[in-house]
Parts: structure tokens; C-alpha cells; sequence
């Protein structure tokens, strides 16, 4: 069995989308002539990128994308293992773990992420001496983690029973029943909404410029402040934002796709 | 030395007055004893909830039991992890609903527990793997995903994989019950070769004619209890109890 060619399921879908987006575009512009906006589109490359002696130089906002990326990927990978061994610890028989876990998931997802990040970046960065990039991964990593929690518990309890006894029955530890039989299979199940909450990590990262780390939003704030080009600035900015999480997102749907989901 | 009460060395299984209550359900093992002999066959029959899957999961240490013991080959089920390990990886279990492992190819499920639990390598895992799909009629099948085959061949592969670890003894919980009746039958053939071999098997099953062909011995329970337990012949010929008569009219 041969999957679908990919393209043919969502073109139709891409089509609306185009039109959409034209119609938009259409809206905008009328809108600006309304309030007589003078647009400079052809500014804005320079703060993309450069060319000098035919070297690719990247501009601002590129190297914003750059750090975004990086915090991104950091927190998404330490989100994960936080997101694991909290799931673990709440399924654990050990009450002093599920308590931790508890405390912890309360915590995280009954403040602000704003808050989070101030308070790690005022109270917890000079106590631990650490820079804002690290405080930036570490308050993105506590709350993606503590979403990501919730979404491998619902995996790994979504499994029948019969996979654990199976497993079990075959005299396999629990640690390797976990790695070998329960993990595999459950993330396979979670993969759809662990997406999504990469992708809402990706664009919560947009977050981390109020602590003055430069990445991509805090980039374009920077270039409007020196050049007054509100409109265009943030259209683009929106735009990289759109093409992170749209790749990230067909990434994965290729992955779906060739590691068919079995039951 | 001391000596072995009532010639334990005979009984690879000893289960004696099992004790099991779930939360908030009347006893599903009640005073439960069964010594099982190496080779033996032995059927547990009994209408439902009477405790028959409680009784082989508590065999396994699948299910803790409130009291009694359990000793299989010697080895005491205890509150001790590697004797659990160790009695699980004596004997093999097969599900009503097979438990295959859904996102690993049918060699795979068979090869993990070699691989995990006796370190075999891949490649000798393999070899024994394929003898042993061979013997249970679905070595062609070796390299395909489990959602591919019908569930006569799901349950020989669970089979299969149950034997690889060569263990002891087998338990049977309703292995047939899940399948459409054109299949029980190639699934009924692969234990009576099994049980030709003289492998130990605790079997429960509705299929009364494959126990009074293959085993020995047929215990009947209700409620968590032994109500009769006997010989295959005197147990479907004369039965003592006429609780036991009133089932056997009920059921053949
Ligand atoms: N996990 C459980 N939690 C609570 N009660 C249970 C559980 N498993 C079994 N029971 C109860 O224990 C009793 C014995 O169940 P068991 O599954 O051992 O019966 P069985 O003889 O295998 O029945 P069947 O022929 O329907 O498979 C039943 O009353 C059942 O409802
Ligand atoms: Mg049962």
C-alpha cells in the first residue's frame, strides 16, 4: 500500500487558503490608503538579508529566526523530558512523586506564562546566576513541559491493559515494557497534539523578548523603533512565524505517513 | 535435608489456599488450592466471574494474591521482583485477545523477549523465532505487521511468542473464545501438539472437546471455590457433585 500523494489531498485546501489571503491583502491596502499608510515594502529585504560581494549575509531578522529556532528546538527537546518524567511520576506508585508532579502542573498551568517568565528572569536568574537565554529555555521548557505532561499521560493510558500484561507476561522489566512496548506505541498516538504544542511553543517563544533576548520578535521591535515601518515589519515577522509552524507541522505529517499508526 | 511436603518436587505448580478479593467485589479466589504436575494438562472450567482468569493471572504474578502461596518450579512468588521475573519467564501466557504488539512485525514480537530478558543476539533470536513460527504454521508471515493476519494467525504468533523463551509451563486463558469458529480449530491443534510435546499447561477453555481429548485433569470452580476436581474420564463420565452434572448438562 502506497500512501496518497501527498500534494493532491491539499491543494484544494491550499487554493482557499491563497484566495483568502489575497482578499486580505486586498482589505489591508485599502485600509492603509484610508489612513494614507506609505508603505516601503522594498525596505524591508535589507533587514532579511545582504548580499556583499555575492556573501549571503543575514540581516536582523534573520538572526532573530536563528535565536527563536534555537530557544525552540532547546525547549522543545528539555519540554519533552519534563513532560515524560512528570507523566511517569504521576502514574508512579510513589505518593512523595505524584505529589511533585501535582504541585508542579497546578503551578505551571494556573499562572501566566508572562509571569513565569518575570519571575524567573528577576527572582530566580540573579539567585542563579544564569543569562537570559537560559531563562528564556528554562520558562519555556517548565510550561511546555507541564502541557506535554498531560498529553503523554492520555497517551500511555490510552494503551489496553492487555499491551502492560503481555509484556509482563513475557517477563520483561517495567522499565523495558515502558521503552520497548508502552512508549513506542503511545507516542505514535500523541503525535497530533504534541504538534501542536510545538507549534504552541514556537509562537509562546515570541514571549521571551520582554526579557530582552533577540530573537525574532524583539528583532522586528528593534527595526520599528528605528524606522517607523510598523505595517511592513510586522506583516513579515507574522509571515516567518507562519512558515516555522507550517513546516513543523508538515514535517511531522510526513512522519505520520510513513510510520502508519497500527493497532 | 528437609523433605519436601507432600513430594512438592512432583508439582512444578503449587498454588495452595489462594486468597484474592478485588475492591468492592465478593472473593474471586476463595480457599483455592491446585498442584499441578510437570507434563500435566490440566482444564479449569466454571461459568463467568467464577475466577478462572483470576486463578491463572495470580500464576503469573500478574494479579497479587490477599493469601496463600504460589511456588512454580520451585521458585516462590513472593514480594521479591526477581522471583517474579524469574517465574514469569518459566511460563508463557496467551490472551483471549492476543496482545500482540501491534507496532513491531510478527518476528519482532517473537524476538523481544529473547533479546530483553535471555540477551540472545538479533540473529540468533531470529533463527529460533523462525523455527518457531514454522512450528505453529506462519513462518510465511515473519516480516508483517500483526493488523495483517487473521486472528487464528494473531493467536499462533502469541503463541509463538509465549514459547520463546522455552518456558515450563503454559496458561491458557480463553485463547480461542476471541476467534470465528472456522479458526479455533488451527489454533486447538497447535496446543494439542503442544501438549503431545509434554508441555505443562494450565488451559481454561469452553472447548470441552479439546479437554476431554487433551487434558488430564479438569478442575471446576464457582465463586472463587473448587466445586469438583478430577480425572478428564471421571470428570465427563461421573461427575460426583450435581453441581457439576447441572453445569456439564449446561454446557456439552
Ligand atoms: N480488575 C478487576 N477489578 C474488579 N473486579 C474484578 C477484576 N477482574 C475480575 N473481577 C471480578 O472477579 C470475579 C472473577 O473474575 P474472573 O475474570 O477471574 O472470572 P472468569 O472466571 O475468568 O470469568 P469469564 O469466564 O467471564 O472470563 C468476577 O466477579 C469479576 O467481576
Ligand atoms: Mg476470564
Amino acid at each position: 500500500m502506497k500512501p496518497a500523494p501527498l500534494f493532491k489531498t491539499v491543494y484544494r485546501d491550499l487554493l482557499g487558503f491563497a484566495a483568502l489571503l489575497a482578499l486580505g491583502f486586498w482589505l489591508i491596502g485599502r485600509g492603509g490608503a484610508n489612513i494614507s499608510y506609505r508603505w516601503h515594502w522594498q525596505q524591508v529585504p535589507q533587514y532579511l538579508y545582504s548580499l556583499e560581494d555575492g556573501r549571503f549575509i543575514a540581516g536582523p531578522l534573520l538572526q532573530g529566526l536563528m535565536v527563536t529556532l534555537e530557544i525552540t528546538a532547546v525547549s522543545l527537546i528539555l519540554a519533552g523530558c519534563i513532560g515524560l518524567a512528570t507523566a511517569l511520576l504521576r502514574m508512579s506508585s510513589s505518593p512523595v512523586g505524584r505529589i511533585l508532579a501535582w504541585g508542579y502542573l497546578e503551578t505551571i498551568r494556573n499562572t501566566p506564562l508572562l509571569v513565569q517568565i518575570f519571575f524567573l528572569y528577576f527572582v530566580m536568574a540573579p539567585i542563579l546566576d544564569i543569562g537570559r537565554f537560559a531563562t528564556a529555555v528554562v520558562a519555556l521548557s517548565m510550561f511546555e513541559g507541564a502541557y506535554a505532561s498531560e498529553i503523554f499521560r492520555a497517551g500511555i493510558t490510552s494503551l489496553a491493559k492487555g499491551q502492560w500484561e503481555a509484556a509482563f507476561s513475557l517477563g520483561l522489566t517495567r522499565f523495558d515494557t515502558y521503552r520497548k512496548v508502552i512508549l513506542p506505541q503511545a507516542i505514535r498516538r500523541i503525535l497530533p497534539p504534541l504538534t501542536s504544542q510545538a507549534i504552541s511553543l514556537v509562537k509562546d517563544s515570541a514571549l521571551v523578548s520582554t526579557i530582552a533576548v533577540y530573537d525574532l520578535t524583539m528583532e522586528g521591535r528593534a527595526i520599528i523603533a528605528e524606522t517607523f515601518m510598523t505595517f511592513e515589519i510586522w506583516f513579515t515577522v507574522a509571515a516567518i512565524y507562519l512558515s516555522v509552524t507550517l513546516l513543523l507541522s508538515g514535517l511531522v505529517a510526513l512522519v505520520e505517513r510513513y510510520y502508519p499508526q497500527r493497532s | 535435608m528437609e523433605q519436601p511436603v507432600m513430594g512438592g518436587d512432583d508439582y512444578i505448580i503449587s498454588a495452595e489456599r489462594l486468597e484474592k478479593t478485588y475492591p468492592g467485589n465478593l472473593k474471586a479466589l476463595d480457599d483455592f488450592t491446585v498442584r499441578v504436575k510437570r507434563g500435566e494438562v490440566v482444564v479449569v472450567v466454571g461459568p463467568s466471574g467464577s475466577g478462572k482468569s483470576t486463578f491463572l493471572r495470580c500464576l503469573n504474578g500478574l494479579e497479587e494474591i490477599d493469601s496463600g502461596s504460589i511456588t512454580v518450579d520451585g521458585i516462590p512468588l513472593d514480594d521479591r521482583e526477581e522471583h517474579r521475573l524469574e517465574i514469569r519467564r518459566e511460563v508463557g501466557m496467551v490472551f483471549q485477545a492476543f496482545n500482540l504488539f501491534p507496532h513491531m512485525t510478527v518476528l519482532e514480537n517473537v524476538n523481544l523477549a529473547q533479546q530483553l530478558v535471555r540477551r540472545r543476539s538479533r540473529s540468533e533470536a531470529t533463527e529460533f523465532s523462525l523455527a518457531l513460527l514454522d512450528k505453529v504454521g506462519v513462518s510465511e508471515k515473519a516480516r508483517v505487521y500483526p493488523d495483517a493476519l487473521s486472528g487464528g494467525q494473531q493467536q499462533r504468533v502469541a503463541i509463538a511468542r509465549a514459547l520463546a523463551l522455552m518456558p515450563k509451563v503454559m496458561l491458557f486463558d480463553e485463547a480461542t473464545s476471541a476467534l470465528d469458529p472456522e479458526m479455533i480449530g488451527e489454533v486447538l491443534d497447535v496446543m494439542r501438539s503442544l501438549a503431545g510435546e509434554g508441555m505443562t499447561m494450565v488451559v481454561v477453555t469452553h472447548e470441552m472437546g479439546f479437554a476431554r481429548e487433551v487434558s488430564d485433569r479438569v478442575v471446576f470452580m464457582e465463586q472463587g471455590r473448587i466445586v469438583e476436581e478430577a480425572a478428564t474420564a471421571t470428570f465427563f463420565t461421573a461427575p460426583a457433585r450435581k453441581r457439576t452434572r447441572d453445569f456439564l448438562r449446561q454446557i456439552l
